[in-house]
Parts: C-alpha cells; sequence; structure tokens
C-alpha cells in the first residue's frame, strides 16, 4: 500500500504567490494529504522554523478564509487545517463552520490532547458535528491506553509526533518508539514532528509507519533556496515513501 | 545473603509511560528569540537528552556506571529505625533508605555519574555545572574524577564564601570551582560591571555554566527538576523495593521530601510503578509553600529563563524564598512528572515548618544516631505523624522514607535553629 505523504506549509508562507506555488508543487509532486498551518497566536508547541514562518505571514481574518478556500480549490487532495484549540475556544462552532464553508476536510488541534485532555471527546464531536474530520495528535509521553483509544477515534489517521517540537532534532530512538506504538494503533499511523532526517523517515517507516508529515523541512529550504526547490523536496519525499 | 551486586538494579525505571495522563511537553516560551529545547542539544550528552524524552519504561544502566555505583557505596542501607519507633510507641514499621550513606552524603550523585559518564562516552573530558550551598557540585565534582574528566563548578558567591567546606571538598575531587559571578563568561562580566559585589544567584550561575559549556564545546550537567535526573534517581527505589522483599515487607506508605523533585521521584515511582504502596506522601517546606500555594503552569525551570518551559507545581521563577534552614528546599518548583501525580491526588502533600522539622530531626537524630540533612527531615516529621497516626488506630504499617542526605556539612545551619527555637 502506499506510504502517505503528508505535506505542511504555514498559510501565507513565504507569501500568498509563493504559498500558493508550493501547494500546487506538492500537490502535483504526490503529497496524499495538505496540512496547512494557520497562524497562532502562541506557537507552543512548534519548533523555531516554524515559528519564524508564522512571523513572516501577516493575513487579515478575511485573507486567511480567502486563501484557505483558494488552497482548496487547486485539488482534491484532502487538506487539514493545523491551528491550537486555544485560539478558537470562544468561538470554535463559528469557525468550524467557516472551515466547512470553504472546504476544508479536517482540522487537527496540537494542543487538544495536552491541554484538553479531560474534555477531548467533546471537541472531536464538536468536529464531526460541523461534517469535519478530527485528526488526532499524540505524542510519546500520551500513556499507553490513551494512544489505543485515541487512535480508534481519530479520523484519517493518527498523528503520532516523536519529538517535543518540530524542527529541532533531539536524539530519540525513532524505531523503537514506531515499534511500540504500532502495536497500540488501530488506524493508520502518520509520524512526524522533527523527521526530516531521510533516515529517520525510513526507520519509522520500517518500524510500522503508514506515512510520514513534513513541515520544518520545505520551510527550510523555501527561506534558503527559494519555493521550487522546496518543490523538489517533495518529489524526493515521495521517493524515498515509494522505496516502501 | 543477597549479594551486593545483586540489590542493584540493571534498569533505571521510567515513570512516563504509567502516568495516568500524558506528560505536557517541554516547550518554548513566547517569542522566544531562540529555541531552548534546541539549546538543551547543544550543552547536554546526547545520551542524557534521549533518555530525557524517552518513553521506554527500563533503560539499561551502562556497565560502567554500575561500577561506579558499586564504588560509591550502593547499594545504600535500608535500615529499619527500631528505637524511634518504641520512642514513638507506635505499632507502624518504620524503615528507611539512607542516600546519606554515599561519599559525598546525597543522593545527588546517583544522577551526576551517569551524566558524567554519558559525556565521557561522547567524546568529552570536560563537564560544567551550577551549584548553590554545593550538594549537586560535590557530585559533579566526583563524578567527573571518577571517569577521569575535569570539571568546573560555578558556586554562588555568598555560598562559596560562607560555607566553604562544601567548596574545600569539590577542590579536593579537583574540580575548579568559581564564585559566581566571575569574569569568566560575559554574563558574569556583565553583571559585575553593575556591581562588583554582586553576592550571585543560582540563575546567574547556571547561566554562566550554560555559556561556559557553549563557548568551550564541553557538556553541562543537569541536577533536578528535568525528568532525567529522577530516572537515573530511580536506584533508590529500585533498590529499596528489593530490599524490602528481603526482609518480605510490603509497604503501606512511601514518603519524600521535594527540592525539585528527584529523591522523591527516584525513591517513590519504582514503587508506583511496581504497584507497591498505598499513599504516597511528598513533603515540602511551610516557608515555600509551592504545593499550597503554586500554581500548575508552563514555567522556566531556571530563574535566568534558560532552559525550556515544563509544565510545573510552581511559584513563579522570579519567586525570591526566604532564606531558610533547608536550601534544598527553596526551589520555586516541582518535576513535571511529580506535579502532574500530585495534580491527580496520585501522591498527597505536606509542608511543615522549622521549628516542626528541627523537633523531629532532633527526635530522630537522638533515636537513631544519624544527622539528617535539614531537607530530609521534612521527611522524617511526615513519617513521625503517620507512625503515630497508626498508633492511634492501631494499625501495623510499614511506613518507608528516603533519608535524602546527612547534616553533617549543615551544623551551622542546625545551631541556628537551636538559637532560634530557645528565642
Amino acid at each position: 500500500m502506499r506510504k502517505m505523504l503528508v505535506s505542511y506549509m504555514t498559510l501565507g508562507y513565504p507569501n500568498v504567490e509563493g504559498y500558493l506555488e508550493f501547494i500546487d508543487g506538492a500537490i502535483s509532486q504526490g503529497s496524499d494529504v495538505l496540512e496547512v498551518g494557520i497562524k497562532p497566536k502562541f506557537a507552543k508547541y512548534d519548533g523555531p522554523v516554524i515559528r519564524k514562518s508564522y512571523k513572516a505571514v501577516n493575513l487579515s481574518e478575511g485573507e486567511t478564509w480567502e486563501l484557505l478556500k483558494e488552497t482548496r480549490k487547486r485539488s482534491n487532495v484532502p487538506a487539514i487545517v493545523l491551528t491550537y484549540l486555544e485560539d478558537w475556544l470562544g468561538k470554535l462552532d463559528e469557525f468550524l463552520s467557516k472551515l466547512r464553508e470553504v472546504g476544508v476536510n479536517g482540522v487537527l488541534f496540537p494542543d487538544l490532547i495536552i491541554d484538553f485532555t479531560d474534555e477531548y471527546e467533546k471537541y472531536v464531536k464538536a468536529i464531526r458535528d460541523h461534517g469535519l474530520k478530527a485528526v488526532i495528535f499524540t505524542s510519546p509521553s500520551v500513556p499507553d491506553t490513551m494512544i489505543h483509544d485515541l487512535s480508534k477515534n481519530s479520523d484519517l489517521f493518527l498523528y503520532y509526533g516523536v519529538r517535543p517540537t518540530t524542527g529541532v532534532p533531539i536524539p530519540v530512538s525513532v524505531d523503537s518508539l514506531i515499534t511500540r506504538v504500532r502495536t497500540l494503533v488501530e488506524n493508520k499511523l502518520v509520524v512526524g514532528f522533527g523527521l526530516s532526517d531521510v533516515e529517520d523517515m525510513r526507520k519509522a517507516l520500517r518500524a510500522g509507519a503508514d506515512g510520514i508529515a513534513i513541515g520544518t523541512a520545505y520551510i527550510e529550504e523555501v527561506e534558503k533556496r527559494g519555493v521550487k526547490s522546496a518543490i523538489s523536496l517533495v518529489k524526493y519525499f515521495r521517493g524515498v515513501l515509494d522505496e516502501f | 545473603m543477597v549479594e551486593r551486586e545483586e540489590i542493584l538494579p540493571k534498569y533505571w525505571y521510567n515513570v512516563i509511560p504509567d502516568l495516568p495522563k500524558p506528560l505536557p511537553p517541554p516547550r518554548d516560551p513566547p517569542e522566544a528569540e531562540f529555541s531552548r529545547i534546541d539549546l538543551l542539544r547543544k550543552i547536554m550528552p546526547k545520551e542524557v537528552l534521549r533518555q530525557q524524552f524517552t518513553v521506554e519504561r527500563f533503560i539499561k544502566i551502562p556497565e560502567d556506571v554500575r561500577n561506579a555505583y558499586l564504588n560509591i557505596g550502593r547499594p545504600t542501607p535500608l535500615l529499619r529505625a527500631k528505637r524511634l519507633e518504641e520512642m514513638l510507641g507506635t505499632p507502624a514499621k518504620i524503615y528507611f533508605k539512607f542516600e546519606g550513606a554515599t561519599p559525598t552524603g546525597s543522593h545527588k550523585i546517583n544522577t551526576a555519574l551517569p551524566q558524567a559518564y554519558f559525556a565521557k562516552e561522547e567524546g568529552v573530558n570536560h563537564v560544567v555545572t551550577e551549584t548553590g550551598a554545593g550538594q549537586w557540585g560535590t557530585a559533579v565534582a566526583l563524578s567527573a574524577r571518577m571517569f577521569d574528566m575535569n570539571a568546573t563548578v560555578f558556586m554562588v558567591r555568598v555560598s562559596y564564601e560562607q560555607k566553604p567546606q562544601r567548596r574545600t571538598i569539590m577542590q579536593l575531587y579537583g574540580a575548579d570551582v568559581y564564585a559566581s559571578p566571575t569574569n569568566l563568561t560575559e554574563f558574569g562580566r556583565k553583571i559585575l560591571a553593575e556591581n562588583k559585589d554582586h553576592p550571585g544567584s543560582l540563575g546567574i550561575a547556571m547561566s554562566e555554566a550554560i555559556e561556559f559549556a557553549l563557548k568551550n564545546e564541553i557538556k553541562y550537567l543537569v541536577g533536578s527538576v528535568l525528568d532525567v535526573a529522577i530516572l537515573h534517581q530511580s536506584v533508590i527505589g529500585l533498590e529499596a523495593i528489593r530490599q524490602l522483599d528481603e526482609l518480605g515487607e510490603d509497604p503501606d506508605v512511601l514518603i519524600g521530601c521535594v527540592g525539585g523533585g528527584s529523591n522523591f521521584g527516584g525513591f517513590a515511582f519504582p514503587f508506583y510503578g511496581a504497584k507497591k504502596g498505598k499513599k504516597f506522601i511528598a513533603v515540602g517546606s511551610y516557608e515555600i509553600p509551592k504545593f499550597s500555594k503554586g500554581d500548575y503552569v508552563y514555567d522556566f525551570p531556571d530563574t535566568a529563563g534558560l532552559l525550556p518551559q515544563v509544565k510545573m507545581i510552581t511559584l513563579g521563577k522570579d519567586y525570591v524564598p526566604p532564606p531558610i534552614y533547608a536550601g534544598g528546599l527553596r526551589y520555586h518548583g516541582a518535576a513535571p512528572s511529580l506535579s502532574l501525580l500530585i495534580k491527580e491526588k496520585v501522591v498527597e502533600w505536606r509542608e511543615y515548618s522549622e521549628p516542626e522539622i528541627f523537633e523531629a530531626a532532633k527526635l530522630f537524630m537522638r533515636a537513631q544516631g544519624i544527622v539528617p540533612a535539614p531537607e530530609s527531615a521534612h521527611a522524617i516529621k511526615a513519617v513521625i505523624d503517620e507512625a503515630l497516626e497508626a498508633k492511634r488506630a492501631n494499625e501495623k504499617r510499614v511506613i518507608v522514607f528516603n533519608l535524602s542526605g546527612h547534616g553533617l556539612l549543615d551544623l551551622p545551619n542546625y545551631e541556628s535553629m537551636m538559637k532560634r527555637s530557645l528565642k
């Protein structure tokens, strides 16, 4: 079965034209899911590279919705939005309705399981009630029994971040982490958070991951060599996934 | 008879996979100019960092570290406080793990040894740290010596001048000890330029140690609060479980004092993981009321704000503690895993004041002959309360506590407690 490539880009980075060019390229080069980050008030669990990309973005609320709508128009590849639940607490219904309206397929709140542990079911239900997919983010510090339950509750796949933050290569034993979590997950398992190292990716796939989420590596590439180069990185990662 | 080598565990125990809820991860502060998590990567030994973020339940102790543990007298004794039981007239049995029996006089060396070892394994032959009153610095100094490495210790100036014994021990072990703020770092020079007689603080000393590590490409060793320190301290609890098994005892109550949480966690978490014990009591100081007044929020573990934020019970990194008799308990927070277990009510807490713990310490000294560190005397006070409660209920409870260090270098503190109690 084809391994999934989940490609992340911060909405509107490096600018609207560059963002759309990347999205087109990411799709044409074989991404299976688009993950689009809406600039949060406080990027609690993002690494320095992604945080920097947020700083470069200055979209008004209207422009944000327009650009999401435009993203959606580009293809039929599922697009999920990554944003912090904390930012939308007071206006969650409105936010989720709007996401649905512009055609976004799902939403991933990286702080859901960490900061809203006791109420996560309520929020998953709210997401689904609006016709959206609820993609759940977990990490190694989530207890085993919870990972098992969450995996059944997550739509599309279970997102498993192997490092405490994106883009900082903290030494972790990727293979043993995935081998362990694979036995608990009754769903597709997508691994991310600091997996830009190709050897780590291969380890994760060998250990049973169904897909890989990439973000920091693209943003770094856009920053250093431009959007075209980041698109060729998508092609490269697709090639690595297709080895399996 | 069981051999010492058999009691000393082959694996450390990691509580993270057994916690009832996800452990909130360390994170960078809002608007951070640089990533604190990335900073950890630059200054900590790679294997120590891997262990900080691991979710394996058991982690193998390298053979060289086990040998070093044996060399410092591990397993430490598990003793029965028979005379204390008699003096209290309690039907409870009281046991204590005596971490003061190590050469450096406290539990701190249990994590200094592996951290130094992992730095050495990485090809680094020099480690650096900061210390307040000196227990942690002493542990680092000896650990470095045991693996033939150099150690540099930034010691808070006021302690360096007022508590010279610890400094002397570190120097005898061969460490370079500097009164912080120093002229060796940019940060230190900046502080001295503002005030050449600055008394120093743990935050300043830590900033200097981190800068020194970065500049010289050597490794920084971390004393408490980060969960990896608790992981290494688990040798205390794992040994105690084995020692109690040998005696045929099943513990009911487990007690330890809490500065940052490493001796409590190292002692109590293995019992929790092994589903042994009915009651866990973490003891803090009434004068530093982090359990009763602290919030469970993201905060910096260090005053300087150089380390990543962690979610913990905290009085705030800028909290200025009163200069109490138990320096080790002055810390503003408690380790994330311990904080979570307290919030989930798995671990209970108590806070005791100076006069209470002084009485408890005296009773213990007179019963058992050991001068406990004032920090450990907090645990003793809780033990006495539990033993008296058992007496009232006429229950044969088995109470086990961690005597995290001896108080032979805290005699000036006891002298001042004596003076205050006479007033």
